[in-house]
Parts: C-alpha cells; sequence; structure tokens
C-alpha cells in the first residue's frame, strides 16, 4: 500500500489527511494497427473483465445525423461475418458471462466479464465486433424499433425524463454537446445504410480504439492473442473527426418551462464546466457531495429535512471532455411553488459564495472522496474502465494511481473560488418542470 | 529504395510467422476449467459464545463488520410487524448519541452503519476501523428506542401497508404465503393495521433484550485485518456483551394439498393484468443431496431469459413480458414457486402452460444440452460472485449454520459440474409434485374466475391474503331496492330531494402540507365545482356548468371535450339517487362485492350520455361507502353525519394512481341549501 501525504496548505490544519489509495498495477502496448491494449493482472479471482471504449460519442456525430454513436451500440450486438444475427449475448451468456455497453457523449464502450479460461472467447468477439461488423439493413431496421422502444422508456414515459436533451439544448449554442447520446428518431429514420457502413469505417477502427482485460490474466497468453485476434485488422485510413468548437462563455440567463407528465415540479439549474482534465473538476465533485451528497449535506439538510420545501435535491457534475455541466434539481415538495425553492437554492449557493465551508464540513468531503475512490476499484469492471478512461481522456493510463493525489490538492478555499467561478447565476439555463394540465374534470 | 523493400518483406515474413492467422469460423475453445481459490476464513470464538469468521482482505484499505443473528423464525402473532421496527429503532440513538449526532459521525467519516432484527452492519476504510467499532457497539449496547421515532416508523408502515393493499405483487405474495403455510405460521403470517399498532416501545425493548445475545451471533469481518488483530479488536469490543437464554421455536411443516387448489383475490378495478403465482413447499436446505442439482434444475426450469418457462410463455405465446420460477431452500422449510403477470384474458392459457411444464419438467426431463448451458451459466455467476469478499464470509457462514463439510465451497463447482442428467431428473421427480401445487391469482375475478375452476377449488382471498367472506346477494336486491334503502338511511328520499345546493370542504394533509378541497353544489342550476387548494393557494379548479365544463391549473385553463364533460357531469351530483327518474339514468345491480372487508352491493348508473357512476351500498347499513372511477381512482366514505336533515360521510379517503399516498380528507364545513353566486362557479 502506498500513501500519499497531502500536505495541509492551510495554516490552523492541524490534522493532514493522510490519503490512502492502493496503487493498480498494469502494462500496456499499442498494436501497429494503433490499438492501445492495457492490461491489469488480479489472479485472485478465476474471472476476467475484457472492455473495448471506442473514442466515439454524440460529440462526433453531424447535427443533422444525431444518435448515430448510441445507435451503434445498438447495432453492434447484431452480429457479424462469423456471429450469427442475435447470437452475440448469447454465446458469452452460454459461456457463464454478462455483457453490456453504454454511450456517453464521448465514447461509446463494451464490456463482458467471464470465467478467466474464457479469455480468448472475449478477445475474439470483440475483434470480430472490431473488424466486420453486420451493418446492414436488417439490423439497422431491427435496431431501429428497439432504440424507439427505449426511447418512449427512457425518455418520454420516464417522469422528468428529458431534463437531460432539455438542458443541453439550452446550454450550449454551437458545440455538438447541444444534443444528448439518445439524438433525434428523425435523424435516424433519414439516414441511408452507406452512412451508417460510413460511420462504421470512420470510428469503430483499432487506432479509435482502447482494448482493456483485467483479471485473472497471464500478461505474456493475453498479449499473444491479443495479436492474433486484432493485427489484422486494418487502421483507420481517415482522421478521426473531433469536432473542434469552443462553446462560448453565457452572459445571459436562459430560463425556460418544461410541461411534462408528472405529478410534482422540479426546478433544474444547469452551469457550464470547464474542461474533464482541468484541475477544478476535483473541487467541483467536493463541491457537489458538500451541497447535496447524503443525508447530513448543506441542501438535504436545509431544503428537505428542515424547511420541507423540497422532496429531494441533487447537484450532478456530468463532467465531458469539452466541458461539461453542473446540473442541480430540485423537486418540490407539496405546495410549494417552484420560484420558492428555488429562491432557496439560490440562497444557499450564495452563502457558499460568500462564506465557503468550516473546516469541520471540509475534512468530511475528504473523507467522503477517499471512501469513493477506494471504493471505485474494488472490482475488474470498475478498474478495466477506470483504466480505459484515464488512457483516452486524461492521456495517462497511470492516472488511475493519481485520484487521489489530485483530490488532495483541493483546498477549502478553493471550494469558495469554484463555487464563485463556475456558478454563475447570470450566465445559467434554468428550467421550471411543471404538470401538464391533465384532461377530465378532476 | 531496395533497403526498403526487403525491410517490407521481413515485417510481413516476421508478421506473420508470429500470428499465423487465426480460424475465425470457429469459437475459440474454453481453457482448462480455472481453478477456484476459495480462501478460509479464519474462525474463533469468544468466552461470551460469538463466532468470529475473518476474510483477509487487504486489496483495498477497508473493513467491514457483519453481526448475524442466528434465531428461529419467530411467530409475531398479534404483533406482527415488530421485527420491522427494531433495526431502525437501533440505529434512532443510544444513551450517549441522539440520532442526528450518529448520523453525522457516521458521515463524517464516509462510512456506513446499520441494524436489522437480526443483523447490525458497519463499514469504513481501515483507518476510521476504531471509530466506526465506537459507533457500531455503541448501537449494539446503549439503544434507547425513541418512542417519538417508534411513531414515526409506525406511519410510514401504516402508509406502506395501505399501498400494498392496491399491489398485485404484494396481494399475490400475501396470499401464495397464507396458502402455502396458514396464518398461524412464521412464514404466513402478515401485518395489519391493527398488529402495527399494537407494537410498543416496550416490545421493541424486550425483543432486544432477548434476541441480541453473542450466543446466537455471529460476527463476519471482512477487509484489511489478520488474525492477531481480529482476536485483539473482538475482545476489546465484543468481550463485554453478556450472553443470556434464548427461547427456541418449533413449527410444523406446512403440508402439500391433496389436489391443485386454486386461490383467487379480486382486483376488478384497475387490473388489466393477472399476477400468476404458483407454489408448493419444499423439504429443501442448504448442502442436502439434491441441493446442488436443484439449482440446475431451476436454471433450466425459469431461472433466466433463456429458461423453458421465459422461451414458452414469452418468446412463443407472447403472453408476458417475462416468467420466471426459484426453488428456494430454507433450514424450516422452501418454497416452489413459478410466476408471471399475464393480460387478463390469457389468464387460464398461460395456467395450462405452467402446468404444463410443470409435469413436462417432472415427467420429460432436462436434455444434456440445457444441462450444459445451465451448468456453465452458473459456473460464471459462482466465479463472479468470489469478487466480493463477502462471499467468503457467507461460505464461511452457511458451513457453520447448515453444519456443512469444510470443503462444500471449496468443490463446490465439481460437484455442479458432476451432475448428471438423471440427477437432475431424479431430483424434479422428488422436489416436484405437479398435482399438488397452489394455484394463486390476482385479477379480475369477474373475467378470471370461472376460468380458473377447471384448474381445481377455487378460494377467494382479500387483500391481506385473508379468507374472504362469502358474499351472497340477497336474492330478492335489485338496484331500485338498493338505492331506495340507501335514501331510507340517510334520511328519507324527501329530504334528499330538499337539498337544492350544498357547500362543502374537505381537509387532508399530505406529508405535511395542508391539502384543502372545496366543492359547491347546485341542483336545479345543473352546476357544480370544485376548488383544489395547498397550503391556502388555489392549484386547481373545475367547474361544470348545464351544457359545458373547464379545468384551470398551473394558470392554464382548458374546456373540457363533450366526453370529458359528460364524465364529470355524472359525477357532479350530491344524491343522484334522489333524482333518477329526473336525470334519465339507469340504474343496474352488479352484485355483492368485498369493500375492503364490508360487503357492498354494486350499483352502476348510466346516464343518457353514456357516463357510468359506479357506486358500492354498504348491504346492512345501506350506505354508500365507495365510489370507484377508473379514470380518477376511487372514494370510501365513512363517519355518516345528520347535516341539515340529511346523513353525509364526514371521511373521504381518495385513492389514486396519481397520488402516492391514500388520502384522508376531514370534512371540516357543510351547508346546506345556501345562497350561491354565479361567483362561487368560477
Amino acid at each position: 500500500m502506498r500513501k500519499i501525504a497531502a500536505f495541509g496548505l492551510l495554516a490552523g490544519v492541524l490534522c493532514t489527511p493522510v490519503l490512502a489509495q492502493n496503487k493498480i498495477e498494469f502494462k500496456e502496448f499499442t498494436l501497429d494497427n494503433g490499438l492501445h491494449v492495457i492490461m491489469h493482472q488480479d489472479n485472485s479471482t478465476p474471472i476476467v473483465n475484457t472492455s473495448v471504449l471506442y473514442h466515439v460519442g454524440s460529440k462526433n456525430e453531424q447535427p443533422d445525423r444525431t444518435g448515430f454513436a448510441h445507435f451503434f451500440e445498438h447495432l453492434m450486438f447484431e452480429g457479424t461475418d462469423n456471429i450469427d444475427r442475435g447470437q452475440y449475448m448469447n454465446i458469452i451468456q452460454g459461456r457463464g458471462g454478462t455483457l453490456n455497453a453504454f454511450t456517453s457523449n464521448d465514447i461509446t464502450f463494451y464490456y463482458e466479464t467471464l470465467p478467466s479460461n474464457e479469455l480468448e472467447l472475449a478477445l475474439y468477439m470483440e475483434s470480430e465486433r472490431m473488424l466486420h461488423s453486420k451493418v446492414d439493413l436488417t439490423g439497422v431496421e431491427t435496431q431501429r424499433e428497439v432504440v424507439k422502444e427505449e426511447y418512449r422508456q427512457s425518455y418520454e414515459n420516464r417522469p422528468y425524463g428529458t431534463i437531460l436533451p432539455e438542458t443541453l439544448k439550452r446550454a450550449y449554442s454551437a458545440h455538438p454537446y447541444r444534443w444528448a447520446p439518445i439524438g433525434s428518431l428523425d435523424d435516424l429514420n433519414a439516414a441511408q445504410i452507406e452512412e451508417f457502413q460510413q460511420f462504421y469505417k470512420d470510428f469503430y477502427v483499432p487506432n479509435n480504439a482502447t482494448l482493456t482485460i483485467a483479471g485473472d490474466i497471464d500478461y505474456g497468453q493475453t498479449e499473444k492473442w491479443v495479436k492474433e485476434y486484432f493485427s489484422e485488422i486494418p487502421k483507420g485510413t481517415k482522421e478521426i473527426y473531433r469536432p473542434n468548437i469552443v462553446e462560448p462563455k453565457k452572459t445571459e440567463e436562459i430560463r425556460d418551462v418544461i410541461y411534462d407528465n408528472i405529478q410534482i415540479p422540479a426546478v433544474i439549474q444547469a452551469y457550464n464546466l470547464p474542461k474533464q482534465t482541468s484541475p477544478d473538476s476535483y473541487a467541483m465533485n467536493m463541491l457537489s457531495t458538500y451541497l447535496t451528497g447524503g443525508n447530513s449535506s448543506l441542501m438535504t439538510k436545509e431544503l428537505v429535512d428542515k424547511q420541507q420545501k423540497a422532496l429531494a435535491v441533487a447537484a450532478i457534475p456530468l463532467e465531458l471532455e469539452d466541458g461539461g455541466l453542473f446540473i442541480m434539481y430540485g423537486i418540490t415538495n407539496m405546495g410549494v411553488a417552484p420560484e420558492d425553492l428555488e429562491s432557496e437554492i439560490d440562497k444557499l449557493i450564495k452563502q457558499v459564495q460568500e462564506e465557503g465551508i468550516s473546516d469541520q464540513d471540509f475534512a468530511k468531503l475528504q473523507n467522503i472522496m477517499e471512501n469513493n475512490i477506494v471504493s471505485s476499484n474494488s472490482s475488474m469492471s470498475g478498474i478495466g474502465q477506470n483504466l480505459a478512461e484515464a488512457h483516452v481522456i486524461y492521456g495517462d493510463t497511470d492516472y488511475i494511481n493519481k485520484t487521489m493525489e489530485n483530490y488532495s490538492k483541493v483546498t477549502q478555499a478553493d471550494i469558495k473560488r469554484v463555487a464563485n467561478e463556475y456558478l454563475n447565476l447570470t450566465g445559467r439555463v434554468v428550467l421550471y418542470y411543471l404538470p401538464k394540465p391533465k384532461d377530465g374534470a378532476q | 529504395m531496395k533497403r526498403y523493400i526487403l525491410t517490407y518483406f521481413m515485417a510481413f515474413f516476421v508478421a506473420s510467422l508470429a500470428f499465423s492467422q487465426v480460424d475465425r469460423s470457429k469459437f475459440p475453445e474454453p481453457g482448462p476449467a480455472p481453478e477456484i481459490k476459495i480462501s478460509d476464513a479464519e474462525t474463533f470464538t469468544l468466552d461470551n459464545g460469538l463466532k468470529v469468521f475473518l476474510v483477509k482482505n487487504d486489496k483495498l484499505p477497508r473493513v467491514a463488520f457483519t453481526l448475524i443473528l442466528d434465531r428461529d423464525p419467530l411467530f409475531e402473532g398479534d404483533k406482527a410487524g415488530l421485527t420491522g421496527f427494531v433495526g431502525q429503532m437501533m440505529t434512532s440513538g443510544t444513551t450517549s448519541r441522539t440520532k442526528d449526532q450518529l448520523d453525522e459521525e457516521i458521515d463524517f467519516i464516509g462510512a456506513s452503519l446499520g441494524a436489522s432484527s437480526t443483523s447490525i452492519s458497519a463499514s469504513a476504510l481501515k483507518k476510521h476501523q476504531t471509530k466506526i467499532l465506537d459507533l457500531m457497539t455503541d448501537v449494539l449496547y446503549n439503544p434507547v428506542f425513541p418512542e417519538e421515532e417508534l411513531e414515526k416508523l409506525r406511519k410510514q408502515t401504516l402508509t406502506g401497508l395501505a399501498q400494498s393493499k392496491d399491489n398485485p405483487n404484494a396481494i399475490s405474495g400475501r396470499m401464495a404465503a397464507a396458502m402455502v403455510y396458514g396464518k398461524d405460521h412464521p412464514y404466513g403470517e402478515v401485518e395489519t393495521e391493527a398488529t402495527v399498532k399494537n407494537v410498543t416501545v416496550q416490545d421493541v425493548k424486550d425483543y432486544y433484550n432477548t434476541f441480541f445475545k453473542p450466543n446466537i451471533a455471529y460476527l463476519a469481518i471482512v477487509g484489511d485485518m489478520d488474525k492477531k488483530e481480529a482476536e485483539k479488536v473482538v475482545k476489546e469490543y465484543f468481550s463485554a456483551w453478556k450472553p443470556g437464554d434464548v427461547p427456541k421455536f418449533e413449527y410444523e411443516l406446512p403440508v402439500r394439498p391433496a389436489k391443485n387448489e386454486v386461490g383467487l383475490s379480486d382486483r376488478s378495478t384497475a387490473a388489466v393484468q393477472t399476477v400468476i403465482d404458483i407454489v408448493q413447499p419444499v423439504e429443501l436446505s442448504i448442502g442436502d443431496g439434491e441441493y446442488i442439482s436443484s439449482r440446475l434444475l431451476n436454471q433450466i426450469f425459469g431461472g433466466g431469459s433463456s429458461s423453458r418457462l421465459f422461451m414458452n410463455l414469452r418468446e412463443d405465446k407472447g403472453y408476458t413480458y417475462g416468467a420466471y420460477s426459484s426453488i428456494g431452500a430454507d433450514r424450516l422449510v422452501g418454497e416452489i414457486s413459478a410466476n408471471a403477470a399475464v393480460r387478463t384474458e390469457v389468464t387460464d392459457s398461460a395456467v395450462v402452460e405452467f402446468i404444463h411444464e410443470f409435469n413436462k419438467i417432472v415427467d420429460g426431463g432436462v436434455t444434456q444440452e440445457e444441462l450444459d448451458k445451465a451448468k456453465a451459466y452458473l459456473t460464471g455467476s459462482f466465479g463472479r460472485s468470489l469478487e466480493s469478499p463477502t462471499t467468503i464470509a457467507n461460505f464461511a457462514l452457511n458451513i457453520e449454520r447448515y453444519d456443512l463439510p469444510a470443503d462444500y465451497y471449496k468443490t463446490y463447482l465439481q460437484k455442479l459440474n458432476g451432475t448428471t442428467v438423471a440427477e437432475v431428473n431424479a431430483t424434479a421427480k422428488k422436489l416436484i409434485d405437479p398435482n399438488k401445487l397452489y394455484i394463486t391469482a390476482v385479477g379480475n375475478a369477474d373475467e378470471i374466475k370461472d376460468k380458473l375452476a377447471q384448474f381445481g377449488e377455487v378460494t377467494m382471498y382479500d387483500n391481506m391474503g385473508f379468507q374472504a367472506k362469502e358474499l351472497t346477494a340477497d336474492a330478492d336486491a335489485t338496484a331500485e331496492t338498493v338505492l331506495a334503502k340507501y335514501l331510507d338511511a340517510i334520511g328519507g328520499k324527501e329530504n334528499a330531494r330538499a337539498v337544492k345546493t350544498a357547500s362543502m370542504s374537505i381537509d387532508a394533509d399530505v406529508m405535511g402540507t395542508p391539502l384543502s378541497i372545496e366543492m359547491v353544489y347546485d341542483f336545479n342550476g345543473g352546476k357544480y365545482a370544485q376548488k383544489t387548494l395547498v397550503s391556502g393557494n388555489v392549484m386547481q379548479t373545475s367547474s361544470i356548468l348545464e351544457e359545458s365544463g373547464s379545468v384551470s391549473a398551473q394558470g392554464q385553463s382548458m374546456d373540457l371535450t363533450p366526453d370529458q364533460f359528460n364524465e364529470a357531469k355524472v359525477n357532479s351530483y350530491l344524491f343522484p339517487e334522489a333524482w333518477l327518474e329526473d336525470l334519465g339514468f339507469k340504474a343496474t345491480l352488479e352484485g355483492l362485492k368485498d369493500v375492503d372487508g364490508t360487503p357492498g352491493y354494486k350499483v352502476v348508473m348510466e346516464s343518457p350520455a353514456g357516463a357510468k357512476l359506479i357506486n358500492y351500498y354498504d348491504a346492512e347499513t345501506g350506505l354508500k361507502i365507495k365510489n370507484e372511477n377508473p379514470l380518477t381512482g376511487d372514494t370510501f366514505y365513512k363517519d355518516y353525519q345528520e347535516k341539515g336533515g340529511v346523513m353525509l360521510p364526514m371521511t373521504w379517503t381518495i385513492k389514486s394512481s396519481m397520488i402516492p399516498v391514500p388520502l384522508e380528507g376531514k370534512v371540516s364545513n357543510v351547508e346546506i341549501n345556501p345562497a350561491l353566486t354565479e361567483d362561487d362557479f368560477k
């Protein structure tokens, strides 16, 4: 166990916290076709987690073809030249594994956990996906229906389900973050099969992918198999499209009302964040925990327990490569007007901006962060994902071992500073979610 | 140039040599099965009887302590619900810490601490070990059980209970348990309003004093700690814990019915689905000869989305979103269950398929291919479960509690993978009897009761799992007699017709926020208006005039469509029963129903426009006890009092899918025949 001492910078902080993080060992290499490979060996349990991170998300889409990246997450389970349609999941599950995938604004991530004697199968399956997935009409038609159902279930029928797309739409005017990964069904309907095939050629290439293997493995054997299965996959011929668009700083507040199928009104506020790799991200994360993390946090205690103006409040930093959003939402208690709750939220934000946070609360924050970081590396799938993101987003796989160190650099004064710098009350988005007027008399 | 080409060829050669092309037409075969290394838990016992298991895992600087009480199942009888309170009462404050202080101290170190009636668990980073042990043992030794905390929990429990009466899965669970175990068995009894109200702080204290004893306890420690330290720490914190005599309980084993029996719970209003659960008790405990083969059997039968039940009822027939089974193992008695929520109209077809699958697996057995897939699946999930150190602690606990051989889990996969088709088939025959099943259904009884009779004798149950009273309508009851009895009960038809106008206010409390509903009726003018106020602010108003109606809320106003108007209109009279002919309403009697325990006649009145008004009238008193509205929910009436010559209910309970909890409103103001103005209907 390596212990990293954080030196208390503030006079008066006598008890210097010692933030402890266990070192995650790993080996990495890059194939000639550009595929980056990270391996982490842990033989304590005979399982292996295999994942591929494709550095493509909704921000790499064209404005009239939104939803492509997420659509591919579905399409990529359709099968390959050698894997029959619909069999991808059955094969993994039939060998005792579990699998899934997700898409964000920045990345698409596929992963499976299998018994460790099935590593070769996992590598085969992922290499098939990268080499020659079925991108054909049948698959596109099938998955369009599935994505439509997902849209209905997760956005239309879920109370407050549209918060993310509605917020992004207003928080960004220029950057492709202005649309959500689910994108537009119209765009998907309008797209021709050639466009899907082109997207696969552009982004599902080894030089845009990171393969991570974590678990009960032998480094030598793993490297050998990786080379056998992945070396023949040709490198992409084009430069990967990455938008180079700087979102202009907002100088005016944007306010709107959304009528939704809900019973209880909600207030949403969104503030633009710096790039994910900015050191201020750590302070903003701690600030969100201070505001709404747990029963004894500032807003939960004040607005939910004491004043009972809110049923729930939450502050969620949506960290993104080119600068994400700090999203706050409060669900009003019965009979409380959204305006009333909003002004109380603003009061508390101003309180932090003016007074900062107490020594006791700062120490508590450090303890909570430490506990969270330690727990985030407790499973092979967690480690696999953290390693891949460290490499792709932070450009340094060893970043996984520096999280704690970075958090321990945040000072009490930083929390007050970032609250002032980023929670900009005049350049934010404020949305009220109100119940749709009911039809029927009662 | 030449050199370049040479290098190119060299590279090509080397590359093709090193990475000979793989055959992509075949799936790679699995490597040799990995050796599952299951480390032994260290064990030791304190003088007071506390058995300690230590699973050292220093991958992460964390440590978790779980204290488990191993007592016999408890029959709670008229205090049912007691054990549900114990855990939260334990963490509601100690002699030296209030609940707030306890919460703050736990949060401060980023730790977690929780309790139930048979456990206390705590986890924290290693460096906060001393603090978390201080907090955990404070909760264990010095709980104060504050009265106000019990009242808060009781309120939450009663709210949950009220909600669960409308929850088909909860109803199904209670009915199935009642049929399998009977109400006098700890697994069959249910908590009711009455039993929950019986529980006192003294009961919680008595429970604590009786059962929180080290001699029936296990302490599992998982994390960054070696045996030497564990012995020291456990001695320091737990040796002061005093042992005591703990009572033991025995229960009769439930017997299977002589032949299949059907239990049906009616949920006529809202049901578009029937929740089916087919159950039977089974003598099966962890470690039994059939235990491992029963895991495989269940996996093939209904354990997942490629199992037989799912493939038949969902993939092939499309009756349901999912159909599953379980074979529960328990030291006392286990239970086999096969369940699905199906569309009302295919209820009987679904039961046919379930029974077909039961028979098929018992008579025809399983195939080698099915068995191989089930083995692969269970081997994989066993392997993945080992990633969590808690699994190892559970293994150690099970070995002790179920008296298993020490290497039971070390050789688990060998036993699993060595199981043959013949063994699984023998287990199916031994455990399952397709002719002695309890078939339970929660759904629209009017539509499914007759169809279920083919599977066995049908017994009706209420929503709490008690056998429903046999309800037989009076032979000469008609809609007219029921409505006449109602009018007599409230003071006579003439008195009711004398009420030309009325105004009424109802007050309710929604999670601490006052809510009131104001209603005004004008019979001659054919008008009705309703206002909903929250904390004194008008949230919604609706007004129904002779020919039109409108609703406004949140600053938006809209006119009703003709259908909506007709629907609203039929609901806008105070005593429609007294004006049937005048209004042209047709009344039909639809039998005697159970209205939350009270037999009530169901009468449907239909307006000339085709809108329906559905009311229930107490068979005994004649009073109206329920209004049923498929769109807006049900309203229950009670506490009738005389107001201006007529009897009116003073308590209105509104249940609707649109509000999270049933709303109990008290009538705070009634005026009969007040003077009303146009403004009252705006």
